[in-house]
């Protein structure tokens, strides 16, 4: 009788042990799962982001000159290399290296097509010493496309042109007014957007301009294309 | 044989219980931890008011803001901005300087918190932020897509 009851407290007391092991793993997980709060690398992931985002915008800011006659075709890799020893100095206990290569830009604005084309793209590599960080590469690759879809002769004054614009990621671009727009000879100029099922979204540009005019295009980034129409 | 069954059935019982007992204290405790506000380790301060400040800083400009308003001496729109990304117990003081380090812009604009707090604080930290430029447009488009390199200094302490 004495030895039935010892047993019964021995398995109240596995189960006090279960339960405890229980409340234990409970705090492990929850120690496991907050465990990245208190790590550094988040503030490194957005130092990294930093100079991803930048070099983007660089390569961007290089093809708006160079696309508005500003700088010439060279303007990216003089603007890459400033870039890269500026770094250093912007970060200088980090130990930042960045190096680009590739580096080229293309605008088939001159072609006499119904689409045209401003491009760039580099590569880079990136190391961060203080971090261990080496060998983090990515590529940049930024354009405007404007493509003519139609021109239709509303009346002897006006012609209204349909086009379609689009970026680098095939999807239309969407932020583009009448400030954006320049038809050659023109002195009016009107910019409508609409829905289209095939391009998503196409620009209506309703001008005083010759029916065969040049239309250029130039989105927020400062990138410009333009279309010689044939 | 009842007998016997009915004292093996009063220790099932005790083991019963006290699962139910592990269970309930177990679901306490998870109960507390929801409404249980753990004290900042001064220990990952540091780090915690980096990150918070790298984050704000890289977010608003993959969000576009933060250069235009830079590059526009927008400096009290920055201020708006910065107020309502970071939270209303950390104080901040954006200095914005030229890449060897001159300071184009320090003023009380773009301060939030008294300079002493600052001083004062236990835990002050700055991080650097850099910009590469914007273009810029008139009325014939674009007539400025420089290389313009900005180095933003950013110092946030907890009040």
């Amino acid at each position: 009788m004495a030895n039935r009851g010892k047993r019964g407290q021995f398995i109240i007391i596995a189960v006090m042990l279960v339960a405890l092991m229980i409340v234990s793993m409970g705090a492990l997980m929850h120690n496991a799962i907050t465990y990245y709060k208190h790590e550094p690398w988040e503030e490194y992931s957005t130092l990294i982001g930093d100079i991803e985002i930048n070099s983007r915008k660089l390569v961007e800011l290089s093809l708006a000159s160079y696309t508005n006659s500003i700088g010439s075709i060279t303007i990216i890799e003089t603007n890459l290399a400033k870039w890269e020893e500026d770094l250093v100095d912007a970060y200088p206990n980090r130990g930042v290296t960045l190096a680009s290569s590739g580096a080229q830009m293309l605008n088939s604005s001159q072609s006499s097509t119904n689409t045209a084309t401003s491009n760039a793209q580099a590569s880079f590599t990136l190391n961060i010493l203080s971090i261990g960080l080496e060998g983090y590469t990515f590529n940049v690759l930024t354009s405007l496309t404007l493509s003519i879809k139609s021109v239709t002769t509303v009346d002897s004054n006006m012609t209204q042109v349909i086009a379609v614009v689009t970026s680098e990621t095939g999807m239309p671009v969407t932020d583009l007014g009448e400030t954006n727009f320049k038809v050659e000879n023109a002195t009016k100029v009107a910019v409508s957007a609409a829905y289209d099922s095939a391009s998503v979204l196409e620009y209506g540009i309703l001008h005083n301009g010759p029916a065969n005019a040049t239309i250029e295009v130039c989105d927020q980034r400062g990138i410009s294309v333009v279309v010689s129409q044939m | 044989m009842r007998v016997q069954d009915l004292k093996n059935r009063r220790g099932q019982m005790r083991v019963v219980e006290t699962i139910l007992a592990s269970f309930i204290i177990v679901a306490a405790l998870s109960f507390v931890g929801i409404f249980a506000v753990s004290p900042t380790s001064p220990a990952y301060e540091i780090t915690d008011l980096e990150k918070m400040a790298y984050s704000a800083l890289h977010d608003l400009d993959q969000q576009g803001l933060l250069a235009p308003a830079v590059y526009s001496h927008s400096w009290s729109d920055l201020r708006t901005i910065l107020r309502i990304t970071m939270p209303n117990d950390v104080y901040f003081n954006l200095t914005i300087c030229k890449i060897d380090g001159s300071p184009i812009y320090s003023g009380s604009q773009i301060l939030y918190g008294d300079l002493d707090t600052f001083s004062e604080a236990r835990n002050v930290v700055s991080i650097s932020y850099c910009l590469v430029g914007i273009p810029k447009f008139n009325a014939d488009g674009v007539h400025n897509a420089d290389y313009d390199p900005i180095i933003l200094v950013f110092t946030v302490t907890r009040g």
